[in-house]
């Protein structure tokens, strides 16, 4: 039986922080620090070129053809954009969901890095993600896929606990060492701390933890024939078509292969004009006549009836990020681990004053684009800028992150009590300096060098 | 080659750039020739020998009264300062200057058998012309700063129209920044194909460990320094510089400012900085020497260079070159080259007071640009920017 070929697609969209000040740090309550303009049309115009016509195909390709299935994750800022942004975006995915053949795939609502910064905070917004998925589209989703692919043996360890039975992972060379990415494969099995092992079956969003966890594995260098090099001219495989495709993706034989990319891959990263959609319209055909069928990620786990799987031993955490497939795109300089840890440091501020639009403000300033932005990985003097980004320059996102920072800062410090209690202080320091200052006096040393008292 | 200034004695990018180019060219084993106006009563002895190569490179000195980036007014000042007599050997006004200059520098030259004649900004050009067609040889004008640079497009039609023939006639242009092509495209209308781009250089490094230790606050209520170095033009945007310090010190009194450079506009800056109520937290530090400069960078908490109009901006590699982290006006060559800086319109001075509270409230952005930006220095050095500059010749004489 030749291999399943499993179809998963990203979609995602942050919210950009607009050009913010320092002078309106702490001025209101109400600061926004969105860019709802430039969000709104950056998503309109990728839903006009990718989500609406890429969704208007797979409708008629999943009505022409019953093998056909696909999967798709949409992180829940995605999904809050549509619902303010494009109500027929939303509407068209509603419309895929419907024909039963469609999974939808649990993420971290915010698309953020929390599955590395905080565990709770980390089950809190897959749990929400989850509601969110069975809200819009009533189902439930069994399977997890982490933010840019994030993956760990701990991770998952930790989504087994949480109650999946299925997880995605870039297919790395350096891990499969020559073995093929086309085979569900399992974590290696150990317990985590108990601690985190409890909070997890506190937070956990589904009913009960699994027994075991399998890992589906992107087949890279398939998935990057369509995604990167498609429309590539001097790549060795221009012209892509549809029957060449099909060829190399039973080459490597296996239980499945697992082509998993940005949905963005249609209509925006390859333009339409570069006869993407036609590419994509023709595969299912092909494979119906080659009687290959499509599963979705729970269907190549469920068919998989071996009573073992080889081990995926991921020690070190990777991720689907630029050649080096670690975390150096979200926390590889000085900018970027500074403010990933201030915002998490925020985290038990904001939940105590129990503030929902605070939360989701700080939630939303965990989505990994803000930390990617700052990324100066490839930012060599004077090159082409080799990051996405809505900034001009890291800095730029740094900046303004800070700002955003700072004055959520300010809006959850406690401020009564901290009011009260730098008053108490100001009046202890001026008794403290008044002895300071005799005893600086006696000792006859300049005060900037006196030592100051522990309280 | 028609320079200015070996070595280099004034603030500004022009005299170090030649020096730092020719040292560049001389290490690539091409022999130069250097002709530089001379003021004859000046200090005539003060040929410093700064590196052996240096006596490879043959210096023909021109009496003249002109310096780099001259003006009418400015000459007309200096000229009536000397005595009638030995201003009459100098030219009476800049355009006779120029014309004195010229005459005297072909006649001296006419021995001399270059392969290439290369003239450094718009004074040189006709002597560098005149020298070229002579030996019929090509021509290479470099261009460190056009008039309307100096005089945020507001040009002496004489000076400019000067300089765009001069751009016609050469072989080949060389641009300090590509921000400098454009405007030699658009508003000079010379085609794109003859001129290059060859960025300054530095031959400064960067050293870590030499370098001051970030402010901490166990090193004591230390006020933070935001610096403006360069001439006191309207090019430099020491203005704009006033405007962002206001904004600054509304935000944060215990920001302090200095201003170091002279030029006509310090009577009107420090008019303008009273009335801005910044007379407690700012210091006009007068025109200052190398040394002095490199002190200055390693006190300031960040470096601000708002020029209107700047080809390169040399005085920004100085300031990275010592770990200080630097706002750079967009409209500067110097932004291409520099990739971690904050970069902002030059009119903007909301944006770039912003950028300056943001660096000094925010210690890790502060240590990454300083531990980042030094980078490009290892691939500006004046030796690699000689190497594009000779491949140049080789084209030309090649072809």
């Amino acid at each position: 039986m030749p291999p399943r070929i499993c179809l998963y697609f990203q979609i995602h969209q942050p919210y950009r922080l607009r050009d913010l000040r320092i002078t309106e740090i702490g001025k209101g309550k109400t600061m926004d620090y969105f860019d709802h303009d430039k969000n709104r049309s950056v998503f309109r115009k990728v839903a006009e070129k990718c989500y609406l016509p890429a969704n208007r195909l797979m409708l008629s390709l999943l009505q022409q053809y019953p093998d056909f299935q696909i999967a798709y994750s949409l992180s829940g800022v995605f999904l809050d954009q549509c619902e303010e942004y494009g109500q027929d975006v939303l509407e068209s995915f509603q419309r895929l969901a419907k024909t039963g053949r469609v999974e939808f795939l649990a993420e971290t609502y915010y698309h953020s890095l929390s599955s590395i910064q905080d565990t709770e905070e980390f089950c809190e917004q897959t749990t929400l993600h989850i509601r969110k998925i069975e809200d819009l589209f009533g189902m439930t989703p069994t399977v997890f896929r982490n933010t840019e692919l994030i993956y760990s043996n701990e991770l998952a360890q930790t989504a087994r606990l949480m109650g999946f039975k299925g997880i995605l992972a870039e297919g790395t060379d350096h891990l499969l060492q020559g073995r093929s990415a086309n085979l569900p494969y399992t974590p290696p099995r150990f317990r985590l701390p108990r601690r985190k092992e409890m909070l997890i079956a506190r937070h956990r969003p589904l009913p009960q933890r699994s027994e075991n966890i399998s890992v589906l594995l992107k087949n890279y260098r398939l998935s990057d024939d369509v995604a990167f090099r498609f429309s590539d001219k001097s790549w060795v495989g221009f012209p892509l078509n549809a029957e060449n495709f099909t060829d190399w993706l039973l080459g490597g034989g296996g239980h499945s292969v697992n082509l998993f990319m940005d949905y963005e891959t249609f209509g925006e990263h390859q333009w339409e004009d570069t006869g993407i959609f036609e590419f994509l319209a023709t595969l299912p055909h092909i494979w119906q006549e080659r009687g290959i069928t499509c599963a979705t990620p729970s269907q190549v786990i469920n068919a998989w009836k071996h009573t073992d799987a080889p081990v995926y031993d991921a020690h070190n955490v990777i991720s689907w990020a630029d050649t080096e497939r670690d975390l150096s795109a979200w926390q590889g300089n000085q900018i970027q681990t500074s403010a990933l840890k201030a915002i998490h440091a925020l985290g038990p501020l904001v939940k105590a004053t129990g503030n929902p639009d605070l939360l989701r403000i700080w939630r939303k300033l965990q989505t990994s684009d803000h930390f990617y932005y700052m990324c100066t990985k490839y930012w060599n003097d004077g090159d082409v800028h080799k990051y996405f980004s809505p900034y001009d320059s890291p800095y730029e996102a740094y900046r303004r992150y800070s700002h955003a920072l700072c004055d959520l800062k300010m809006r959850v410090e406690p401020v009564k009590a901290s009011r009260r209690d730098a008053s108490t202080k100001n009046i202890k320091t001026s008794r403290r300096d008044v002895s300071n200052k005799q005893h600086t006096a006696h000792s006859n040393r300049p005060k900037s060098q006196s030592p100051i008292p522990n309280p | 080659m028609f320079g200015w200034e070996y070595p280099p004695r004034h603030l500004g990018g022009l005299g170090v750039a030649c020096q730092g180019l020719i040292r560049g060219l001389v290490n690539q084993n091409v022999k130069v020739t250097l002709v530089l106006p001379f003021a004859a009563d000046g200090s005539e002895d003060q040929i410093d020998i700064l590196c052996p190569q240096e006596h490879h490179i043959q210096k023909i000195r021109v009496a003249s009264l002109l310096l780099p980036y001259d003006s009418a007014e400015l000459y007309a000042q200096r000229i009536q300062s000397i005595p009638r007599e030995t201003a009459q050997i100098y030219g009476a006004d800049l355009g006779h200057a120029v014309h004195v200059f010229t005459e005297t520098s072909v006649e001296v030259t006419k021995h001399l058998q270059p392969d290439i004649v290369h003239a450094h900004d718009w004074m040189t050009y006709e002597a560098g012309l005149r020298s070229a067609r002579h030996h019929g040889k090509p021509l290479v004008t470099h261009i460190h700063a056009t008039e309307l640079d100096r005089t945020h497009f507001h040009p002496n039609e004489w000076i400019y129209g000067r300089e765009r023939w001069a751009f016609e006639q050469a072989d080949h242009v060389i641009a300090v920044s590509n921000y400098t092509k454009n405007i030699l495209v658009q508003h000079y209308g010379i085609n794109p194909d003859k001129i290059s781009v060859v960025h300054n250089g530095s031959d400064e490094t960067y050293h870590a460990d030499t370098a001051p230790t970030q402010i901490t606050p166990m090193s004591g209520k230390k006020n933070p320094m935001v610096l403006f170095l360069g001439r006191l033009t309207i090019q430099k945007g020491p203005m704009h510089f006033l405007e962002m310090a206001s904004m600054v010190h509304r935000h944060d009194p215990d920001v302090q400012f200095v201003i170091a450079g002279d030029g006509h506009m310090f009577p009107s800056l420090v008019h303008q900085a009273v009335k801005l109520g910044l007379q407690d937290c700012i210091v006009f530090a007068g025109k200052v020497s190398s040394d002095e400069a490199r002190k200055l960078y390693t006190q300031a908490s960040c470096f601000v260079m708002p020029s209107l109009s700047e080809p390169f901006g040399l005085v920004a590699l100085e300031a990275i070159a010592q770990g200080t982290p630097v706002i750079l006006s967009k409209q500067s060559g110097a932004s291409e080259v520099i990739g971690h800086a904050f970069k902002v319109d030059f009119w903007d001075t909301e944006k770039m007071a912003d950028c300056v509270l943001t660096i000094l409230r925010e210690t890790p952005l502060a240590s990454q640009l300083t531990a980042e930006a030094p980078r490009v220095l290892q691939r500006l050095t004046w030796e690699n920017q000689a190497d594009k500059v000779v491949s140049i010749y080789k084209n030309l004489l090649h072809s």
